[in-house]
């Protein structure tokens, strides 16, 4: 037996009654439903209003999907019952509720008042730019007209309002439907109020969040995210175009109200948009510029030579190699540290040049000895040998001892630590 | 024949009120947006903790977690609002991104260790 043949399935459904004050409760209905997929929500309010229960209170009008009336929340998601099929809901139950975010005037019928309130302030309704004699042509296949593509379509159900959560923390928020509908009047060439209008949804079009809810359940398909998306983009463009704009105050005048374009005026708003543009630039090049020189100021500043002392000159006689520990404090941040460590100091026969070479093995670090007997560096780690001028004579070490930058001063040795 | 009831209108429902479909019913453009914010809240917790107690490679694992997560719905979000992406490929502009952000997750991760 095919899946959608008959079938027992629950309906629960939202029950209120406006005569009390109550927050109202679910009946449930079971019904033996012949062809699940012949079965719309509507059939089964129908059927429940007729045979169950006629106190059942529901909005419906043409039954296919085109003017809007029976939009509720079917299992958890807004939908058209007339267009909900049977066959397509899961579930024990089928739970039916009222549209979201407007008042419940009784059962499954909410106050669409608020809703139209909404719409008639993103000014829905068209008035000519120019006088014409003939009609505008805009061409089918004019980016214009794709722009606007389907979002014409909107029958005004309300399941974008219900589905969207900001409709509900931000209570003035004018809505998906109002947005949509403003966004197909204000992509229009043709339009006369653009800047009326723009006025009206500036505000709103901040509080979408992108959580595309109402596209989620459009019964018509549509994207509101889309259009709010376009009138977002638009305003960001037109808030730098030089154009002066209609009153910016709160209190703007009635929109049909004629404006005087004067174009030496610097309006409020291009001085705010240009001043905030400027002030934001600043403070982006002064941490920028901030945020440079610290990475590369304390580089480039002139470090004092440390000189640490070795010994006396006549400490070291001529033909002699000596190793001698020197001390100093060294600073790696903000860690200050005591360093010990042995120099070889060399001071060749017949000349008074010295040259003290790093004890360090340039092979892999380890501390390298003067062998008076072999008269050489002798490396113990991995028996690297190096001349006493400190080439190396065999052995790992890549490259010859390292040597310090020396100086002498009244008979005092110093080389310079970093 | 005036009627002399009193009629109250009951206040608005909210979306997920009295709803025992409201996780199932929830979209993935609502997860996505949800997330955004939770990932930003823990980012600020993880951020202090990783401030506060340096050199421990779990709060690092978990903060670095938390800002490529957050990175990776905030570009879809840039995208989706500057129209660099059209707003029909939002499902799949998260599958994408989330390839991106487990990609630049491990590459971060094995260039510190």
């Amino acid at each position: 037996m095919p899946r959608h043949r008959q079938k027992r399935r629950v309906f629960k459904v939202f029950r209120y009654d406006p005569t009390t004050r109550y927050e109202g409760h679910f009946d449930l209905f079971e019904l033996e439903i012949e062809d699940e997929s012949l079965t719309t929500i509507l059939d089964v309010l129908l059927r429940i209003q007729r045979k169950y229960d006629p106190s059942l209170a529901f909005r419906y009008s043409c039954r296919i999907s085109m003017c809007g009336s029976c939009g509720m929340v079917i299992n958890g998601k807004e939908a058209l019952a007339c267009q909900t099929v049977l066959a397509n809901l899961k579930g024990k139950e089928i739970t039916i509720r009222p549209l979201n975010h407007f008042p419940v005037v009784r059962d499954l019928v909410v106050d669409m008042d608020p809703f139209f309130e909404n719409y008639n302030k993103a000014l829905t309704y068209f008035q000519a730019a120019q006088e014409m004699d003939e009609p505008a042509i805009i061409r089918p296949d004019s980016k214009e007209r794709k722009i606007i593509s389907d979002a014409t379509e909107c029958i005004a159900c309300g399941c974008c309002v219900s589905a969207c959560t900001m409709a509900h923390w931000h209570k003035d928020y004018l809505g998906p439907g109002a947005l949509n509908r403003a966004f197909t009047l204000l992509a229009d060439s043709r339009d006369g109020l653009h800047k009326e209008r723009m006025a009206e949804v500036l505000e709103a079009c901040y509080s979408c969040r992108t959580e595309f809810n109402c596209t989620e359940v459009c019964p018509k398909e549509i994207s509101p995210t889309r259009a709010i998306k376009y009138i977002q983009l638009l305003a960001a463009k037109e808030a730098f175009q030089r154009e002066p704009h209609l009153l910016d105050t709160e209190e703007a005048a009635p929109p049909l109200k004629e404006y005087s374009e004067t174009d030496e005026q610097m309006t409020r708003r291009r001085f705010l948009s240009t001043a905030t543009l400027g002030l934001a630039g600043v403070t982006a090049l002064f941490i920028g510029g901030l945020l440079t020189a610290t990475g590369f100021v304390p580089s480039m500043r002139e470090r004092p030579r440390k000189w640490v002392h070795v010994g006396r000159v006549e400490d070291f006689p001529p033909g002699s190699i000596k190793t001698v520990n020197i001390h100093y404090k060294a600073r790696d941040g903000f860690y200050e540290s005591l360093v010990e460590k042995p120099v070889l100091v060399s001071r060749k026969a017949g000349t008074d040049k010295i040259t003290i070479f790093d004890s360090r093995c340039t092979h892999l670090g380890c501390t390298v000895n003067w062998d008076e007997k072999k008269n050489l560096f002798i490396c113990p780690c991995h028996m690297g040998t190096f001349y006493p001028d400190g080439r190396v004579k065999s052995g790992p070490p890549p490259r010859p001892l390292d040597r310090y930058l020396t100086k002498l001063k009244n008979g005092d040795l110093f080389v310079e630590e970093a | 024949m005036e009627q002399d009831v009193d009629f109250h209108f009951r206040s608005p429902l909210s979306r997920g009120e009295l709803d025992p479909n409201r996780l199932r019913s929830t979209q993935v453009g609502m997860w996505a947006w949800l997330w955004q914010r939770i990932s930003a809240l823990a980012i600020l917790v993880f951020l202090g903790l990783h401030l506060t107690l340096t050199y421990i490679p779990l709060i690092q694992f978990l903060l670095l977690l938390a800002v490529v997560f957050h990175a990776v719905l905030g570009l879809r979000v840039i995208l989706l609002d500057f129209g660099v992406v059209d707003v029909r490929y939002q499902k799949a502009l998260i599958g994408g991104l989330a390839a991106l952000g487990i990609l630049m997750f491990i590459i971060i991760w094995f260039t510190i260790y």
